[in-house]
């Protein structure tokens, strides 16, 4: 089946997508949830994507919006949520190609992990996506204040925890 | 010693100053060691996020690509449109493993192979995208379609031009487990899109109906005009594919 441009761009987003996801979400099932979740809105809402606009930001709008009211839905059911989710978290994936990671960037990755939520969106979306600072609060929908400030103090939070572990990082 | 606070650094890294600023930062850094050193440790940081959270292909790819091509398109079917020149460019006695559908995935600055279990030593491509496996290189750079893999089972297919004129290549290498689409920008063979090639079962497949279609959507995007032939094909390559 011959695929438009609008599927082609989300085909090759998967990767990128499921990157953010995994910044997001420590857990790999529920950052492959997370993907699918955004690609089956995204294809729900390809009529409102607007030609000339990047698709990567456009995705990670969904994404974000999508990991935000889960959140907020875990916060009401939290008392429910089996007790078992956090010790699974730390659990090694072969998935998430863990073994090819180094320790040092095993411990970043929790670092960013334990983030405030408003302060790893901004750190994955910049550091991770190399995406501008104007084109993370966009998809932020936040100001250009708000965002440098977030990734301000989430950056010295990081290179903070990280010397205290002594990882070079 | 303090003119430059942790945001103008973080600012410098992630390339949001302009030119004067990050040339007087800079200046700045080589007669102040300790800037020197935060600097550094901005650049370090932001590196480590970047290893820490890859862009990988993963296999689960393969079900949200075809959730994604599911949705109503126009047009002639890929296959129409490639199928002849793919079986053009393969005959079926050279084409040994363009199988399987998969998974596009753009990559930068990762191994591709292991984690696909597809290969012994990975893909190698740089963190700009552009090819830096040499035996695939040279592939690219001198094998014509007419002549399919060489001994390692590297082969090349469709041969194109995109819309700003750069030539661009289907090619598989059967030890890496992977097929894709690179194209000769300045700095190299800068590759658009991976797809893993599946298992070939040891039965001979066709060119044109194995391409992973991933593939194939890749070289539609991209594609201005039609494939080149055989005998455009080799005057890209005398003109050094540019």
């Amino acid at each position: 089946m011959r695929l438009d441009d609008f599927q082609t761009g989300l085909v090759e987003l998967l990767p990128r997508l499921r990157r953010f996801a995994r910044v997001l979400r420590s857990r790999d099932a529920d950052a492959q949830d997370l993907v699918q979740q955004t690609v089956e809105r995204a294809l729900a809402a390809r009529t409102k994507f607007r030609t000339g606009t990047r698709l990567d930001s456009w995705t990670f709008t969904i994404m974000k919006r999508i990991a935000i009211d889960e959140g907020r839905s875990a916060q009401r059911w939290g008392r429910v949520v089996s007790p078992e989710d956090d010790s699974t978290a730390r659990v090694p994936d072969a998935s998430q190609a863990d073994e090819t990671l180094r320790a040092d960037a095993l411990a970043v990755r929790e670092a960013i992990h334990a983030l405030p939520d408003d302060q790893k969106h901004a750190v994955a979306l910049v550091l991770v996506e190399g995406l501008s600072y104007g084109e993370a609060a966009e998809v932020l929908g936040v100001p250009a204040g708000t965002l440098t400030s977030r990734l301000v103090r989430g950056r010295q939070s990081l290179m903070q925890t990280l010397a205290a572990q002594g990882v070079t990082g | 010693m303090n003119a430059f606070d942790d945001e103008t650094l973080m600012r410098w890294i992630d390339g949001e100053l302009s030119r004067d600023e990050s040339a007087r930062l800079e200046a700045a850094a080589l007669t102040d060691v300790d800037l020197a050193g935060r600097m550094q440790a901005v650049r370090r940081l932001r590196t480590a996020a970047r290893e820490a959270f890859p862009a990988t292909v993963d296999a689960r790819d393969a079900h949200l690509a075809r959730l994604i091509s599911a949705g109503p398109v126009a047009g002639p079917s890929l296959f129409a449109r490639f199928g002849q020149a793919l079986a053009d460019a393969f005959t079926p006695r050279l084409a040994v493993a363009w199988a399987g559908l998969a998974t596009a995935a753009f990559i930068g600055g990762v191994l591709i192979g292991p984690m696909l279990g597809g290969g012994s030593d990975g893909l190698r491509v740089s963190a700009e995208g552009v090819l830096a496996d040499r035996g695939l290189v040279r592939v690219l750079d001198s094998r014509l379609a007419s002549e399919g893999p060489d001994g390692d089972g590297r082969g090349v297919g469709l041969t194109f031009q995109d819309g700003e004129r750069h030539w661009c290549r289907t090619f598989q290498s059967h030890d890496h487990g992977m097929a894709g689409l690179a194209c000769r920008e300045d700095a190299g063979w800068t590759v658009r899109v991976l797809a893993p090639l599946g298992a070939a079962g040891g039965e001979v497949r066709t060119a044109s109906s194995d391409t992973p279609e991933a593939i194939l959507a890749a070289v539609d995007a991209a594609i201005a005009g039609q494939a080149a032939d055989a005998a455009a094909e080799a005057r890209a390559r005398e003109a050094g594919w540019r």
